[in-house]
């Protein structure tokens, strides 16, 4: 039983500290307009040149290039303004405790006559706030529409308004809890769990619970739903930061899945400006290219844009050594892929019974 | 032999077998046509008397009933001089009888179009034209006539006088046309007219009674032009044939007249010998016109006495073999004798029949030819200066056409025959046609093209009434508005070769470019006389005027975007800034917004955008 009191209160702490840097920039904002100066935003460069691969965080990071937004600058003087509405916006969002998505700030901005012109616009001007905060999004109750979700011994305590204090444990309900925002913001208890699995789909994420994979293996599973939202990824870092639990993943055995293995692992370049999304430890299980031919899985061929992809990738640095650099190698050669699906041709529990455990024994030694 | 039959036509029956050539090809053409024939002859008429214009125009359905096309009468009438009414008959009813065929600048070519239009109606509703005219400010005089397409002569049906207090003319034709589809061109025509014209009024009542009125804009005329010699780049071989022919005095007919005319010179003697008239003639001589001279070296050669002189025919002069054949009615058999090339009066002779020396001829009937450009292109054209040009041989002709076209150092084209409008008259023009925040014009100082002189004038207008529908190309020729075949015109060439980004004009502008190009010829590419040809001293004058306007439009549009600018700032400050307080007020958790004010102010007072 691991239980994390010392450290209980954290998402108290970050949301504190969110709402401390909103409340410096405005007063630097007001202190400008005071004195007849025209306050600026000096937000970190997100432009490709200044993507750069930290390998000692092993995460895409942004350089030391940034910009300036000022409201001296007429043609910046309305994405300025806009970022500021931002602010404020998300300033009342915290402190009230409620929650927003993308979609609902693109709307919410025209009750202040600030004007959007479209969602991508404000879409990007919440990256932006990202970057001025170094917070991901979904620190200022900003969610995507995307859900997954997770089921396992994990004790939580809301902190959204109207559920304070209270807990629940993540075991009690079958389908698994949906990671959203009331989620995102709750404090982790406890936990007896030793381990998180991250799989790519839902099909088999219900199965894992059928079958108790949580039970045998100590584990809380975690549905990615695809590619990992980022909401799913600031969870899997909380578990294995805060709970100290190891990550490992299973995808489809295609390109794709090696990829989503990796983002989780250490982030994407569009999320090169937070550094709060990475589980650097986490162990990508499977499955590889060279189980395939190991396990004797049925494949389908690769379609033209799998092969460019793994030409994208060959270009990328996580990609130019070890498992990651071979695995992709495989698959050039092989141009074939199989998904995970693929161990029911050897019966439903052939992947919970078989597979699992002995990845879990071979991921001991990587 | 074959049995073909060959005939003469008669000009009326050419141009009634090729009316299209003259933009008579179908009804909604043919009153556009005839529209502008009449009108543009009302206003030549003016302005070569210096009158102010003033010009009514109407067209009427015979039957408004019946649907187009149909008959039509058309009526224009004029405050101009009139015309004397012993020539009306054939200036109406006559085809290729003119005023118009000197070198200047007129709207019309040759006055053809008046008639032709007159042609027209007659062929086509068989009804005859009406012109009252008034040329003394008293009478006027009613002509009621047909045209004998055969004889290309007038058939008068009716012809009375009335009292009248004013100068003018009024032509009135019944022809078949289609103003439902003419219509909008007819209206374009005039109201473009106007533009031109600022010195006329124009009225026109349209069919259903709609009057469009345009009033006099400016007072002043512009110069008339006058008329000149060619230029030696205008001529060719054709033209040099003609102008030698009428330098060099022929030996003159002699009839009684001619004998009348000798007698009267040398002084009213009944009967002189041949001595007596020789002695006479030596006494007088420098009195005596030039055929009279001719006439007594003549008499002189022959030994003959006035009876004596009307029994022969003069057949041939030939100076260079110094021999002059004639044929004696009475013997009915040919002479030919011997000149003396001592005798004072073979020099008589030989230069009436040789004509001027080269030298002379090119300066006495080019224009802007001296002495000194004379010798030069004498020399340029390897041809003796004192040559006579009776004399020259047809490839010594070609030989002087050809160096006439190629020679560089004659001076530009005189373009005194030429009238633009002026730019005061354009510019106050453009004002009040289109009501523009901005307009300019320029008169570019004359050029020439084969040895036609022209001038272009161009005005450029924008904003203000104008729509925000691009830009617009108004085309004027000799005060004529081109409207058709806008197309493949050299103006549009131009306009449509501007890189217009550079003069800061974007998207549709509000943008109005008007073009005048005057000539005594202008290169129309068809006969319909729609569109100029591209002739590269005609565009290049073009794009430079052009250009000139550009510019000044492009310093407008950076004024006026500067204003536009400072005014878009202050309104962007006022809107942000007010924001950016309340958001940073709830953000510190101030209770009291910051004094941004002063923010506003400033904002809209920066120049320059940092980036």
């Amino acid at each position: 039983m691991k239980n994390k009191s010392n450290k209980q209160k954290t998402a108290e702490a970050r949301k504190a500290n969110l709402l401390s840097v909103l409340e410096r920039h405005g007063i630097n904002i007001y202190d400008d307009l005071d004195e007849g100066k025209f306050p600026q935003f000096v937000i970190p460069s997100r432009s490709v040149n200044n993507i750069v691969y930290d390998k000692k965080i092993r995460q895409y990071i942004l350089g030391n290039a940034s910009a300036i937004r000022s409201s001296r600058n007429m043609s910046q003087l309305r994405s300025y303004t806009q970022l500021a509405w931002l602010a404020f916006f998300v300033n009342r969002l915290v402190r009230e405790g409620k929650s927003s998505t993308l979609r609902d700030i693109y709307y919410s901005s025209q009750a202040f006559s600030i004007d959007f012109e479209d969602q991508p616009e404000s879409d990007n001007i919440i990256v932006d706030l990202e970057a001025v905060t170094s917070s991901p999004r979904e620190e200022f109750h900003i969610f995507p529409e995307e859900r997954s979700s997770v089921f396992g011994d994990l004790t939580i305590e809301y902190t959204v308004p109207g559920y304070e204090g209270k807990r629940v444990n993540l075991s009690d309900h079958p389908d698994g809890y949906l990671i959203g925002p009331s989620l995102s913001s709750a404090e982790l208890v406890d936990t007896s769990a030793e381990l998180v699995i991250a799989i790519e789909k839902g099909g088999l994420f219900t199965r894992f619970v059928e079958e108790n994979v949580h039970k045998k293996f100590k584990s809380i599973i975690v549905d990615t739903a695809g590619q990992a939202p980022r909401s799913t990824r600031s969870l899997l870092k909380r578990l294995n930061q805060e709970l100290g639990l190891p990550v490992v993943i299973l995808a489809d055995g295609d390109v794709y899945g090696e990829h989503i293995a990796m983002v989780i692992k250490s982030g994407s370049a569009n999320a090169a400006h937070l550094r709060e999304l990475t589980v650097p430890d986490a162990k990508w299980l499977g499955v590889w290219a060279t189980d395939i031919e190991k396990y004797k899985l049925p494949t389908i061929p690769m379609t033209e844009s799998d092969i460019k992809r793994i030409y994208d990738l060959q270009k990328d640095p996580r990609y130019q050594e070890g498992n990651w650099k071979k695995q992709l190698e495989v698959f050039l050669k092989i141009k074939r892929k199989a998904e995970l699906e693929a161990f029911s041709k050897y019966g439903l529990t052939n992947i919970t019974d078989k597979y699992l455990p002995a990845k879990l024994e071979e991921s001991k030694s990587l | 032999m074959s049995k073909e039959s060959f005939s003469q036509i008669s000009p009326s029956e050419f141009f009634y077998r090729n009316r299209d050539l003259a933009g008579f090809s179908n009804p909604t053409r043919s009153l556009y046509t005839s529209v502008r024939e009449f009108v543009e002859n009302a206003l030549d008429a003016c302005d070569q008397k210096k009158i102010l214009p003033d010009i009514h125009m109407s067209i009427k359905a015979v039957d408004s009933e019946q649907s187009d096309p149909k008959h039509y009468v058309l009526t224009v009438k004029d405050n101009g001089p009139g015309i004397d009414p012993k020539h009306i008959p054939h200036a109406f009813g006559t085809v290729l009888y003119g005023s118009k065929f000197g070198l200047k600048q007129a709207r019309g070519m040759f006055g053809l179009g008046a008639t032709m239009a007159i042609l027209y109606g007659q062929i086509t509703t068989n009804k005859p034209v009406t012109v009252k005219s008034c040329s003394d400010g008293k009478v006027a005089d009613e002509f009621v006539m047909l045209l004998d397409i055969q004889k290309n002569k007038p058939v008068i049906l009716k012809h009375n006088t009335k009292e009248a207090s004013k100068t003018g003319l009024s032509v009135s034709i019944v022809l078949e046309g289609d103003y439902s589809k003419a219509g909008s061109k007819i209206r374009d025509y005039v109201s473009q007219t106007s533009l031109i014209t600022p010195y006329a009024s124009i009225t026109f009542e349209d069919p259903s009674g709609e009057k469009f009125h345009y009033p006099r804009i400016v007072k002043e005329m512009p110069a008339p032009p006058t008329i000149i010699k060619p230029h030696p780049h205008g001529v060719d071989v054709e033209t040099i044939r003609r102008m030698i022919v009428d330098t060099h005095y022929q030996i003159p007919t002699v009839d009684n007249k001619m004998m009348e005319k000798v007698r009267k010179e040398l002084g009213q003697k009944k009967s002189l010998t041949n001595k007596d008239i020789l002695e006479r003639a030596q006494k007088k001589w420098p009195d005596l016109s030039r055929p009279v001279r001719t006439i007594i070296a003549v008499m002189s050669f022959l030994n003959v006495d006035f009876d004596g002189l009307k029994k022969i025919r003069i057949d041939d002069l030939d100076v260079a073999n110094k021999k002059l054949t004639y044929w004696d009615f009475g013997e009915a058999q040919s002479h030919a004798i011997d000149l003396d090339p001592e005798s004072p009066y073979y020099k008589q002779l030989a230069n009436t029949v040789q004509g001027d020396t080269l030298l002379t001829f090119l300066t006495k009937r080019f224009q802007r030819v001296g002495p000194t450009t004379a010798e030069k292109f004498c020399e340029f054209a390897k041809l003796k200066p004192e040559r006579r040009i009776g004399s020259m041989t047809n490839e010594e002709l070609v030989r002087l056409a050809d160096a006439l076209q190629k020679f560089d150092d004659f001076l530009a084209p005189d373009p005194s025959c030429l009238a633009p409008l002026g730019e005061g008259p354009l510019s106050k023009g453009i004002m009040k046609f289109f009501n523009p925040e901005f307009a300019s014009v320029i008169q570019r100082s004359a050029s020439a093209y084969s040895g036609f002189p022209f001038v272009v004038e161009m005005g450029v207008a924008y904003g203000g009434d104008i729509p925000s529908t691009g830009l617009k190309v108004y085309r004027f020729a000799n005060r004529i508005p081109l409207l058709y075949d806008e197309g493949s015109d050299v103006v549009l060439k131009i306009v449509n070769e501007m890189d217009w980004s550079r003069y800061k004009v974007k998207g549709d502008p509000p943008l109005v470019i008007v073009s005048h190009i005057c000539s005594t010829r202008i290169p129309y590419k068809t006969v319909g006389k729609e569109n100029v040809a591209d002739r590269p001293e005609l565009e290049r004058e073009l794009k430079n005027a052009l250009q000139f306007l550009a510019r000044k439009l492009a310093v407008h549009m950076s004024r006026q975007g500067a204003a536009d600018m400072a005014k878009k700032r202050a309104n962007l400050y006022a809107k942000y800034v007010p924001l950016i307080s309340q958001f940073a007020t709830e953000l510190s958790g101030k209770k009291k917004e910051p004094n941004y004010k002063q923010l506003i102010k400033i904002g809209s007072e920066i120049e320059e955008q940092i980036q």
